[in-house]
């Protein structure tokens, strides 16, 4: 069964070359624009993996992040976010929460399909 | 003969002087020992009444052999102690106990509940007595109680004689200077004196004036210039005693004023000053103290630092300087905000006031930094956004990079759609860097403009094309309104480019789908106003008054992030400016702004002229 993954990014260039590139590796993708839309997506369907920006317009990557896992606390499905924002604050929150982590951007979608294989690989990950 | 009879005067008074001055201290030391006396008797005389007459009266059982009045006087309380009696109603002494050599007048009838005194004047003793005397509370017969004293003779008591000596002394040495001073004043006046009885005299023998007629004319004419020189002599003193008390005066105002000019200037300084002493205690503080700390000038002086100050930063600081440690000799500068004023900061510099080999205590200098801690943060905010901006168009150009790598090869469409978004990354990064080059350009003071005769129209027309792509992206409908025959402007065409671009762009930016942005121009009897008018987010008063301001940003508060750096009112400003021109703004939240530039026209042009 295909593997879905949920991007989040209110950039529009972001979600339509990983989208590409994903769907090329065999992932089945859906997209939201920031936060809000983000937990609409999710209320009808959990993605096994979601990748998401941090510095949105409306709701941010931080808010999403909390809402996902105290809306879910039983759903352990791995969290991507991406910032070009490396401050320690940052580091502080993601620290925080669970099955949360960082890509660094500019983020290279070859990168991504590497971190995806991987996780997917190890069978004691959750969703894996 | 007069000089002797003054010297005489004076000894005499000084004389009298003293003789006053002892005799008054002499008085008033009998008063005192007269006073001391009275007090004394009485209360011995009222306290020794008031106990049972068979505890004073000697018992001839043995329990009390010499009752009690003869055990407590017989110590002789006072050096003027005379006797002390216990008498009957007959006039019988019960009880008697006297100082040697002193014979017990008499008792008085006694008529009164109450202690008296008398007075018993010296006959059978030498000396006068003051005896005081009280009924005693006894039950069989009326008793009375007799204290005597001897009178104070009011002698003079020795152990005060080097004191009055001392008295004589100094009158006797203020006298001879006196007369000194005195004969020097009136020497001049005295030999007037007698030149005038000599004449007198000479003019009185009527035998000898015929032949003294001659000499006497001489001696009035010498007596003459004397009494000038005199006069002239006096005149002169009295011009230096003018001009001595006109300079003093003079120097006095003189200083006033200084001391009161260097506060006025202490006042005016734009920074708070506040001196403390050594100990630690302010003692000057100007006006501006109030504004910056949230403290009253009057609160500061009055009070120890520890009452008035909150600043735990400062309090430090301040307790750092007291007393003349080590760190007295060293300057001291902190920041902090003042809990009396919030948003406020403030650089409270501390010095040692030190001068002439001398300590005065610390001199604190307190400085408003906001503007440049905002302007600081402001700095490091733009650094952080700029890295940001540069970052989010390499993100979506490395990712297009890759996908033209993996996929580009297979599907022609992915190819174009990469290669143009890695174009338009690739423009909105030049924007910024240029913008970014410009800035630093204007303040190296780099940037000159070089001014030629522009036909506006056409400049307005090309910066309107350029505009119009991004305007379609968003959805927004940009309007051209500029007659064809506009006065020719004279100005730098690519800097005014520069300013008109980001005008444009502002108002492209701060705008939602669907609205307006209008560039038009108007031409009035002197000038030419272009104006740049958005139908976009608009700005609050606050905002507007510093929009123009280097990296300041308008604070976002709707759902869409805007991406400004900051830099482009600022550019546009700078650029109209080094025009001659000025940039106006009207705004309102929520309802659009217009940016207008006002520039000079330019007088008609000559024939042949060249038009860029």
């Amino acid at each position: 069964m295909k593997k879905s993954i949920l991007l989040v990014d209110d950039e529009p260039h972001v979600i339509r070359v990983l989208r590409l590139m994903l769907e090329r590796e065999g992932y089945e993708v859906a997209s939201a624009n920031d936060g809000n839309e983000a937990l609409e997506k999710m209320a009808a369907r959990r993605p096994d993996v979601m990748v998401s920006d941090i510095q949105m317009a409306g709701m941010d990557g931080r808010e999403l992040c909390r809402t996902v896992r105290s809306r879910y606390p039983d759903e352990t499905f791995p969290v991507f976010v991406m910032t070009s924002m490396t401050a320690s604050q940052e580091r502080e929150w993601v620290r925080e929460l669970v099955n949360v982590e960082f890509l660094e951007k500019p983020l290279s979608p070859r990168q991504l399909i590497a971190r995806l294989t991987t996780y997917f690989a190890t069978p004691e990950n959750p969703h894996a | 003969m007069k000089n002797n009879r003054i010297g005489l005067i004076l000894v005499v008074s000084s004389l009298a002087v003293i003789a006053l001055v002892v005799t008054l201290m002499l008085q008033r030391q009998h008063a005192e020992q007269a006073e001391q006396l009275r007090v004394q008797g009485l209360g011995s005389v009222r306290a020794l009444a008031a106990l049972p007459a068979s505890v004073l009266l000697p018992q001839p059982d043995g329990a009390n052999q010499s009752g009690v009045l003869g055990s407590v006087l017989a110590q002789r309380d006072h050096p003027g102690f005379a006797y002390a009696v216990i008498s009957a109603q007959d006039g019988r002494s019960l009880a008697e106990v006297a100082s040697p050599g002193t014979i017990v007048p008499p008792a008085a009838p006694l008529d009164l509940a109450g202690a008296d005194e008398r007075s018993v004047a010296p006959g059978q003793n030498a000396r006068a007595i003051r005896e005081f005397r009280a009924p005693l509370a006894s039950a069989d017969a009326r008793l009375q109680l007799r204290i005597g004293y001897f009178e104070p003779q009011g002698l003079l008591d020795l152990k005060d004689l080097p004191f009055y000596a001392l008295i004589a002394l100094a009158v006797f040495l203020l006298v001879p200077l006196i007369y000194i001073v005195i004969k020097r004043e009136m020497a001049p006046l005295a030999a007037l004196g007698e030149q005038l009885k000599t004449l007198g005299a000479a003019q009185a023998q009527p035998n000898t004036a015929l032949v003294a007629g001659q000499d006497a004319d001489q001696d009035v004419r010498g007596l003459a210039g004397k009494l000038n020189r005199y006069l002239d002599h006096t005149s002169a003193r009295i011009r230096e005693l003018e001009q001595d008390s006109i300079a003093s005066m003079a120097s006095g105002r003189l200083l006033e004023y200084g001391s009161n000019k260097m506060q006025a200037v202490l006042q005016c300084l734009p920074d708070g000053l506040l001196v403390l002493d050594p100990a630690g205690e302010v003692t000057f503080a100007t006006g501006k103290i109030e504004p910056l700390l949230g403290v009253p000038v009057a609160e500061v002086l009055s009070q120890p630092v520890e009452a008035w100050c909150r600043d735990p930063e400062l309090r430090a600081m301040l307790a750092r300087f007291r007393g003349a440690g080590l760190d007295a000799r060293s300057q001291m500068t902190i920041e902090f905000n003042p809990l009396g004023v919030p948003g406020k900061r403030l650089w409270a510099t501390a010095q040692a006031l030190t001068g002439h080999s001398m300590a005065y205590g610390t001199l604190v200098v307190l400085r408003d930094a906001t503007r440049e801690h905002l302007a600081r943060q402001a700095g490091n905010d733009f650094v952080a956004h700029v890295a940001h901006e540069l970052k989010s168009p390499l993100n979506v150009i490395g990712m297009y990079g890759e996908m033209l790598a993996d996929v580009g090869n297979d599907d022609a469409a992915v190819r174009v759609e990469a290669i143009n978004v890695i174009q338009d990354e690739v423009e909105r990064m030049t924007s910024l860097v240029n913008n970014l080059l410009n800035v630093s350009k204007l303040e190296m003071g780099s940037m000159r403009p070089e001014r030629h005769r522009v036909k506006l129209d056409d400049l307005l027309r090309d910066a309107w094309q350029q505009a119009r792509s991004r305007a379609d992206a968003k959805g927004i409908r940009l309007d051209l309104q500029v007659a064809r025959e506009l006065a020719a402007v004279s100005v730098d065409k690519d800097m005014f480019r520069i300013a008109l671009n980001n005008l444009l762009n502002n108002a492209i930016k701060y705008n939602q789908q669907g609205g307006s942005v209008t560039l038009s121009a108007e031409e009035g009897d002197s000038d030419v106003v272009i104006a740049v008018r958005d139908s976009g987010i608009g700005m609050t008063p606050e905002d507007r008054e510093r929009v123009t301001e280097k990296f300041f940003r308008v604070r976002e508060t709707g759902e869409e992030q805007r991406g400004g750096h900051g830099l482009g009112l600022y550019l546009s400003n700078q650029i109209v400016e080094l025009h001659h021109g000025r940039l106006t703004i009207d705004s309102e939240l929520g309802h659009g702004s217009v940016f207008s530039i006002h520039l000079k026209k330019m007088p008609a042009l000559a024939e042949g002229g060249q038009v860029l």
